[in-house]
Formats: structure tokens, C-alpha cells, sequence
């Protein structure tokens, strides 16, 4: 069964007085199944942004309609639309996202304080997360106190530790070196063959060949998709490459 | 590059950060025309012909000085958080390929600008509201003024000498912070500084126990001198305790409720907590000034209101009658005794006098009087001589009386034997049972007596007065050789009101002074007359003079406080403007949200308040003994007053609270992008 699906989703800006119009997402369509980790690449302006923050209802579309578990998100009022991320999506940043102001742990334990959990709980859900995300040494310690690789761990973790139906990555290992990317990269897989959903944005071609699948958008469109079917982590780098010179070297449209 | 490049690029600055330097401007002109009117009162006709011009004028120069100073360190720190944002556009300049020596223009033609704008509007406040104030203080000091209206080159010229100063001096530290970063610590400058605090839990307990000490001499001092000489003191370590606290006392605090799992997590508590504690720190001496600063102008507001409303009640315990004489025995003359007969010739005169300019005296308080200062501790007087020095705090003056002035005054017909007394300590001190006089003389202390001889120098005293009323004062004194060898002083004192009004009050003081003193010295007095109608006016004059300074430097420091919390806000509301975006992005509601800065708001605010109100609680005693060095012992006026300014205070505050925290919001939320 699809746990997510986006059809027809279309996004205009359109400045105050009606004046320019800019069309972020002209049709995207296409759909998650549940288990499944799903990548979406394109180059810079080609609208993954806005497309992940309709997904998470940061956002609304001009025209199409998302449903999650087969709920339409554009019923979800305003009001509720915050309550509603907390329990279905986790999310992993680019610039890790950590408040500053809280230690590792307290940043893992926010969105269970807004579900108003009690501290056993939440302690009770967050020590066999850290545990496999290697980070149980330093929940105590300040953002600015660990290295980049650690940070992403701990935004992974505040990602999970809701057991949310999807979890959204926007570009995830762009702030992180080439071992903590690895790192990274390989605890995602990990994730996911333990059932966890995972849609991730990126323009990393090394991101995008670690999962299952991955989605091409151009000019607002879904142009192309890659399965990786049995490909090696390598033959499926090498195929998503090619795919994306051909994109940038202007292949025919579909 | 033109000759118009930098003044415009430095004009380009100052509008495109419109909503940190308007404010600063504002200051810059309000300070100025303070310090002009300020300057101009100085000088100007209507207030030298005020009685007691001189002490004003000197009052009113002190004044000038306060906020000179305060000015200086005031522009500093504003202009610190201008140039912390502004640090981030210079950065970018010095990449784009503007040398150092170009930044340095810009910044010349800034500050420039800017101290051409507050100078103007500053002075052109100062010119139109310099009248107004000068009405002000005159009636206060209920003299006259006229209505036209007056222009003095001579301050404006140093108005702006002082101020030009002082920008000169804010452009050479802006000057220095960017001669001496890089460009990149330029860009990045404004998140420098974002470690969270460890607070110092030692120095918050040496805070909080700097406090309770100042709090202890605050409540625990008896007599108005030592209030004095311990009141600075008391001041700095509040200062200091009230800096450490907010600093290190608060970060403690925040920790002390973390550590509080089943408080700290809960969703109202949680993100507030965090960065209150965060915050603390770096903002812990702005919030410790604000308190200051609020302190200072409750204390000032209300002392100098209880002083100039309390005029008439001191002005009635300093001088109890309408017309006051004392007379002395002349020095060098031999005799140091006053007798009755003396005083009686003296009386005749007065009365003479009085009579022939149509007074009838009322009221009137008639004794003699031998004066001795010493030691006084549970029941002993031990007199005051060149072995034994008396400590001025611990001394004593004790008034020695004969009865017969005592019934005759207070309507009682009291007998006493020889080695019998009534007393009556100043103040409300209690009196002993038993008086011993340099162990030399017991008197039985029959009862305490009516407080009959109040009279203005037992009021002006700053150290006790015991009164004690002896069977034959004559006979008393002579009987003590020792007792007069050493001080005793003899006095007459005789009052009365006379029925005449103001001016026939001045008329006859007059008289008395110009035709009184040959009489007496003929008698080997010298006499000295005081008429309250005459001194009320010195008193309004000085008393006025306190309540407009009071009033001017109050304006100076409610400008600042409400200066930094708008600074504050707004430097937070940019800090946390991404903070806030990330918890939308986890899952909390706008309503969480909005909620949780109330509450932090609400704290970061009304704390530095409610500790403002705590020091002017325990300061309430030791202002209350000060204001009696200036005659005011009516405490209702001073609790009267208190309350109304801190009423009025909490109304502006809130005020303030209001709007600022609108700004803040405004930023946080995204309102203005949306």
C-alpha cells in the first residue's frame, strides 16, 4: 500500500499584486510505498525544495492534493498542521537544525515533550535509538561541543525517535565530510531495512545511489526514475550519473 | 568615486538599519537637550533670582555632570549593538575591495551624520522645551518667571562641544574594532559569541550573600548619620550583587529547574527554561541594568517628591513658630551663664517690638536651656572632654531644662525633688530609668516628659537630643563644677507666632534683627532670629531644586532603560528568528510557540522589576532615616510617594513591555516577510 502520494502537485509563486508568476512545480506526480527509501534529485531551482515543504505541510500546493495513509494533507487545518508533523514525519536537515540552547538529548526529546510525554517515556524511547545511532556517549553534551557527522546523527535520531510513518531528508549529508557521509548513508540503509520510510532530497549522486529508488525532477516535472533492482551501490552510482548527464546535457523530454 | 560616494553610502547605512539607529538617534537628541536645558537653567535669569540660586545652581551643574557621564557610557553600549550589526555590511565592503582606510570613511561620515542629526534635533528639543522647564523649576521653587522666551549660544555652543566629544570618542573605538578583524571576523561577526553559559554557582552565592549584606545594613541602621556613611556603600554592593546575580544567580537557577525533570519537561516549561538559561549570561548585565536603572528612579522619584510635598512638615519641625530667637551667652565676655533675669530683659524687648508692629504672639515657647554633648549608653552621660572624646555616632545631646519653664509651657503642674528628672529622648527613643552623669550624680527618672521644647535645633540634629528637666536648673548646674568646666552651653529660646501673615512675619524679623542685637549684646547675649516665612522660601527653593533634578535624571534613565530592553528585544528577536523556524519545522504550533516567548518575555522582563522592587523594599528604612537629615520625619509622605512612583513606573514598563515585545514577535514570526 502507498503511504504517500503526490498527485498532480503544482506550485505558482505569483508576486503580491499578481504581477510575475513563477511556476516551482508544474505536475509532479508519483507515489512512496511503505518500507520503501526513495531519493529525489535535481539541480538547484528545479523545485525539490518546494516540493519537500509541501510534502511536510510547510506548504500548499496551487493544484493537486498529497495524501499521507490516504489522508488528504490539505484537510489538515493550519492550526493542526504542526501537531500532525510531530506524529507522522521525522525530519534530517542540511544545516542539522539543532537548537542551540538545548544538549543533544533535550534537542532528541523535543517533539515528545510537544506530544507531552513523561521524561520515563521519553527516556525509555530514546536510549535504544542512541544506541544504534553510536551516540549514547555524548547526549549530554551542546551542538556546538561535537562534529558535524555527530550532529546529523542526533538530527536522525529527533527524526526517529517519534516512529514517525515518513521520515524527510533535505539534502542531508551537504554539511557533512566524505566518512561522515558514509556514515551517514550507511545508517539510513540500516533504517530502512528495519522497516523505516524514508524520502530524501539531494543533489548527491553518492546520497541518491544508496537507496531504493530515485526520482529525477526537472523544470517541475518527475522527468525520469531508477530502480535499483539488484545493482551494487557502484553499478547504481554509475546509472544515476549517466541518467544525470544526460538530463543536464538536454535529452529529449519524455 | 565621486566626492558624494561616502556620505551617501554612510547615509544608505543609516537608513537600511532604520530600526537599530532611529532609537539611538533619539537617545543621542534626548541626552542633548537634557543636558542643554539642563546647562541653560544654569544661567538663566529667572532662576538666579531665586532664593538660594547658589546651591541650585550647584545642584543643577552636578546634574549636568551625572549626565555627561552617564551619556558617554550609555552611547557606548548602544552604539555597540549598531556596530555589531553593521560589522557584517563592512565585512562585505572590505572583500568587495574597500581598504580599511575606505571603511574608516564611511564610518567618519556616519558618525558624522549621526551626530548631526541628534545635535540638531537635540538641540532644537533643548531651545524649545528650555522654557518649560525653567516654569517648571521656578514654580516648584514657587518664585517668578516671565514668559519670553530665551536662547543661550553660550550652552548650545558647549552642548555641542560635549556631545562632539563623545561622538569623537565613539567613532575612535568603531575605528579601532575595524582596523583591528579581518574581513572574514567581520562577516561572521554577528554569530560570534554563541557558547551557552556555565553558570558559577560560587559567585552567584557570593552575589546573593553581597546582597543579603547589603539588605542587613539597609534595615539595620538606627541613627540618620550612620545612614549616611553606610548609604554608599550599601548602593555599590547592591550594584554589584544585583550584576553578579543576574549574570551567575539566574544561570544557576535555570539549571537548578533542568535538573527538575518532571518541571523542565514539560512543553510550556521546556524551550523557555533552555534558553532563558542561555541567555541569562550574555544578557544578564543588561537585565542587571535595567534593574539599576529602575531602582535609581524609584529611589530618586520618590524621595525628592516626599522632600518637596513634605516641605511644610519639615519646614513646621525646623521651625515650630512663626518668629524663633535664641540667645547665647557672648563669648569673651565672661559671664557663661544665661540667667532669667537676662532672658527676662531680652523678652521684654521682643515683645516691645512685636507689639509696636501689631503682633500678637501666640504659641509661644519660652525656656533656658544648659546644652551638653556626650556619651550616652543605657543610663550613663558621660560628657564630652578633651579625655574622653565622644564618637560622633554615639553621641548624644542632652538638653538640660528647669521645670518651671516645663509647667509653665505644657499647662502640668509637676513637682520634682532634687534627685529627681523627666526626660524625653528625640525620636522616639526610649529613656532610661535612671540617669547617671559622669558617675558622679544619680537622678531618678520620675516619667518621660512631653516633648514641650521641640524647637529647630533638636530637628536640625542629626545625632539624638535628651531632654532633662530638673527641679532648679541654676542650682543643678552650679552643683556640678565639673559638669560646667567642661561644655555647658546656656541657651534661651523663645518663639511665638504672631498672627501677622507672611509679610508682616518678614517685616518683623526685620525689626528684631536690625534693633534686637544692641540690646542684647548690652546684656552680654548674642541673639539669633530665624522667621519660618523667610526660610520657606529657601526651602522650596532647595527642595524644588531636588524634585526637578530628581524628575530631569529620572526622564535620562527610564530613556535608557527603555533603550536597552528595545535593544534587547530586537537583538533577540534576530537571533531567534531561525531558532523559532526550526521548532515549526519539529512540530510545534504557533500557539506553543507564541506561548512559550510569552512566557520567556514576561520572565526576562518583569524580573529585573520585582528585584527593583525588592531593593527599594529593604532600601525604604534607610531612606526614610536619610530624609529625616532634611527634616522629614512625616514616613506617610515618603510611603505615599514611593507607591505612586512605582505605580507610575509599572504603568510606562508595562507600557514599554507591550510594544517591544510587538517588534519582537514581528521578527520571530516572519510577520514583516509575509
Amino acid at each position: 500500500m502507498s503511504i504517500l502520494e503526490a498527485a498532480g502537485l503544482q506550485k505558482i509563486y505569483s508576486s503580491r499584486f499578481g504581477g510575475s508568476r513563477v511556476e516551482a512545480l508544474r505536475s509532479v506526480t508519483f507515489s512512496v510505498e511503505e518500507g520503501e527509501y526513495v531519493a529525489i534529485m535535481g539541480e538547484s531551482g528545479s523545485g525539490k525544495t518546494t516540493l519537500l515543504n509541501i510534502l511536510a505541510a510547510l506548504d500548499r500546493p496551487t493544484g493537486g492534493c498529497v495524501l499521507l495513509d490516504g489522508r488528504d494533507l490539505s484537510t489538515v487545518k493550519e492550526s493542526q498542521a504542526a501537531a500532525f508533523r510531530r506524529s507522522n514525519l521525522g525530519f534530517v536537515f542540511q544545516e542539522f537544525n539543532l537548537l542551540d540552547t538545548f544538549s543533544l538529548e533535550d534537542n532528541i526529546y523535543l517533539p515528545l515533550v510537544l506530544a507531552g510525554k513523561s521524561h520515563r517515556e521519553m527516556q525509555g524511547l530514546l536510549m535504544p535509538i542512541a544506541a544504534r545511532l553510536g551516540i549514547v556517549e555524548i547526549l549530554k553534551k551542546y551542538p556546538y561541543e561535537v562534529s558535524g557527522g555527530q550532529k546529523q546523527r542526533a538530527a536522525v535520531a529527533r527524526a526517529m525517535i517519534t516512529s514517525p510513518r515518513l521520515i524527510l531528508a533535505d539534502e542531508p549529508t551537504g554539511a557533512l565530510d566524505s566518512r561522515s557521509t558514509d556514515e551517514l548513508l550507511r545508517l539510513f540503509t540500516e533504517v530502512n531495512r528495519l522497516g523505516q520510510t524514508i524520502l530524501m532530497v539531494t543533489h548527491s549522486v553518492k546520497a541518491a545511489s544508496s537507496a531504493g529508488r530515485v526520482l529525477f525532477i526537472r523544470d517541475g516535472e518527475v522527468f525520469h526514475q531508477l530502480y535499483r533492482g539488484i545493482d551494487t551501490d557502484e553499478q547504481f552510482y554509475q546509472k544515476i550519473s549517466d541518467t544525470l548527464t544526460l538530463l543536464a546535457t538536454g535529452g529529449g523530454k519524455q | 568615486m565621486s566626492l558624494g560616494f561616502y556620505p551617501k553610502l554612510a547615509m544608505d547605512g543609516i537608513r537600511k538599519n532604520r530600526r537599530m539607529y532611529v532609537p539611538y538617534l533619539l537617545t543621542c537628541a534626548g541626552m542633548a537637550a537634557m543636558f542643554y536645558i539642563l546647562e541653560f537653567l544654569c544661567g538663566s535669569p529667572a532662576m538666579q533670582s531665586l532664593p538660594g540660586a547658589v546651591s541650585l545652581g550647584i545642584m543643577l551643574r552636578l546634574g549636568t555632570g551625572v549626565i555627561a557621564v552617564f551619556a558617554c557610557i550609555f552611547l557606548f553600549y548602544t552604539n555597540s549593538f549598531l556596530m555589531r550589526r553593521r560589522k557584517k555590511e563592512f565585512g562585505l565592503y572590505n572583500i568587495l575591495g574597500m581598504s580599511k582606510r575606505n571603511l574608516a570613511r564611511v564610518l567618519f561620515w556616519e558618525t558624522l551624520i549621526s551626530a548631526a542629526l541628534s545635535l540638531i534635533v537635540g538641540l532644537a528639543a533643548g531651545v524649545a522645551f528650555s522654557k518649560l522647564a525653567e516654569l517648571v523649576l521656578v514654580r516648584l521653587a514657587l518664585g517668578d518667571a516671565g514668559y519670553s522666551l530665551s536662547v543661550s549660544p553660550a550652552s548650545l555652543v558647549f552642548t555641542a562641544a560635549v556631545f562632539g566629544a563623545i561622538f569623537l570618542l565613539i567613532l575612535l573605538n568603531s575605528l579601532r574594532q575595524v582596523h583591528f578583524s579581518g574581513a572574514l571576523a567581520l562577516l561572521q561577526s554577528e554569530q560570534a559569541g554563541e557558547r551557552p553559559p556555565k553558570g558559577n554557582a560560587l559567585l552567584g552565592l557570593a552575589g546573593l550573600a553581597l546582597l543579603g549584606g547589603a539588605y542587613y545594613i539597609a534595615v539595620s541602621i538606627e541613627d540618620p548619620l550612620s545612614a549616611l556613611t553606610w548609604f554608599f556603600l550599601a548602593v555599590l554592593m547592591v550594584i554589584v550583587a544585583t550584576y553578579i546575580i543576574m549574570i551567575s544567580g539566574s544561570v544557576v537557577f535555570c539549571r537548578f529547574l533542568q535538573s527538575r525533570r518532571s518541571y523542565y519537561y514539560k512543553p510550556n516549561h521546556f524551550v523557555s527554561t533552555a534558553s532563558m538559561r542561555f541567555r541569562m549570561k550574555r544578557n544578564g548585565a543588561g537585565l542587571a541594568s535595567i534593574c539599576v536603572l529602575a531602582t535609581m528612579v524609584l529611589v530618586m522619584l520618590s524621595s525628592t517628591t516626599s522632600l518637596y510635598f513634605g516641605t511644610e512638615s519639615a519646614l513646621l519641625e525646623r521651625y515650630p513658630r512663626g518668629i524663633n530667637v535664641t540667645a547665647r551667652p557672648r563669648e569673651g565676655t565672661g559671664a557663661d551663664v544665661l540667667r532669667a533675669e537676662t532672658a527676662a530683659q531680652v523678652r521684654g524687648k521682643i515683645l516691645e517690638i512685636a507689639e509696636s508692629l501689631g503682633a500678637e504672639p501666640a504659641n509661644i515657647l519660652d525656656y533656658r536651656a544648659a546644652t551638653v554633648y556626650a556619651q550616652f549608653d543605657g543610663g550613663d552621660i558621660v560628657t564630652f572632654s578633651e579625655e574622653n572624646s565622644v564618637s560622633f555616632t554615639a553621641g548624644c545631646v542632652v538638653v538640660f531644662t528647669a521645670l518651671d519653664d516645663y509647667n509653665a509651657m505644657t499647662g502640668e503642674s509637676e513637682t520634682l525633688g532634687p534627685d529627681e528628672a523627666l526626660a524625653y529622648m528625640s525620636r522616639g527613643g526610649s529613656v532610661p530609668a535612671e540617669l547617671r552623669i559622669n558617675g558622679e550624680r544619680t537622678l531618678r527618672v520620675k516619667r518621660e516628659a512631653a516633648d514641650f521644647a521641640k524647637d529647630g535645633d533638636s530637628a536640625a540634629s542629626i545625632i539624638p537630643t535628651m531632654t532633662v528637666v530638673v527641679a532648679d536648673l541654676d542650682g543643678f548646674v552650679e552643683s556640678f563644677p565639673l559638669f560646667r568646666s567642661y561644655v555647658g552651653v546656656w541657651s534661651w529660646h523663645y518663639g511665638f507666632d504672631t498672627g501677622l501673615g507672611a509679610a508682616g512675619d518678614r517685616e518683623l524679623f526685620s525689626a528684631l534683627v536690625s534693633s534686637l542685637r544692641e540690646d542684647a549684646e548690652a546684656v552680654g547675649i548674642s541673639v539669633s532670629t530665624s522667621c519660618r516665612s523667610i526660610n520657606r522660601a529657601d526651602l522650596y527653593a532647595l527642595y524644588g531644586g531636588f524634585l526637578f533634578l530628581g524628575i530631569t535624571l529620572s526622564v535620562v534613565f527610564v530613556f535608557a532603560a527603555v533603550l536597552i530592553i528595545y535593544y534587547k528585544q530586537i537583538s533577540e528577536g534576530y537571533e531567534d528568528e531561525k531558532r523559532f523556524g526550526i521548532m515549526r519545522k519539529v512540530g510545534m504550533t504557533k500557539r506553543e510557540i507564541r506561548r512559550s516567548i510569552n512566557s520567556q518575555l514576561l520572565t526576562v522582563f518583569f524580573l529585573p522589576l520585582a528585584l527593583a522592587v525588592c531593593h527599594l523594599a529593604f532600601a525604604f528604612p534607610m531612606i526614610k532615616k536619610l530624609l529625616m537629615l532634611f527634616n522629614l520625619t512625616n514616613s506617610g509622605i515618603f510611603l505615599a510617594t514611593t507607591g505612586i512612583s512605582l505605580a507610575v513606573f509599572a504603568v510606562f514598563y508595562t507600557l514599554v513591555y507591550k510594544i517591544t515585545s510587538n517588534a519582537y514577535y514581528n521578527i520571530v514570526s516572519g510577520a514583516k516577510r509575509e
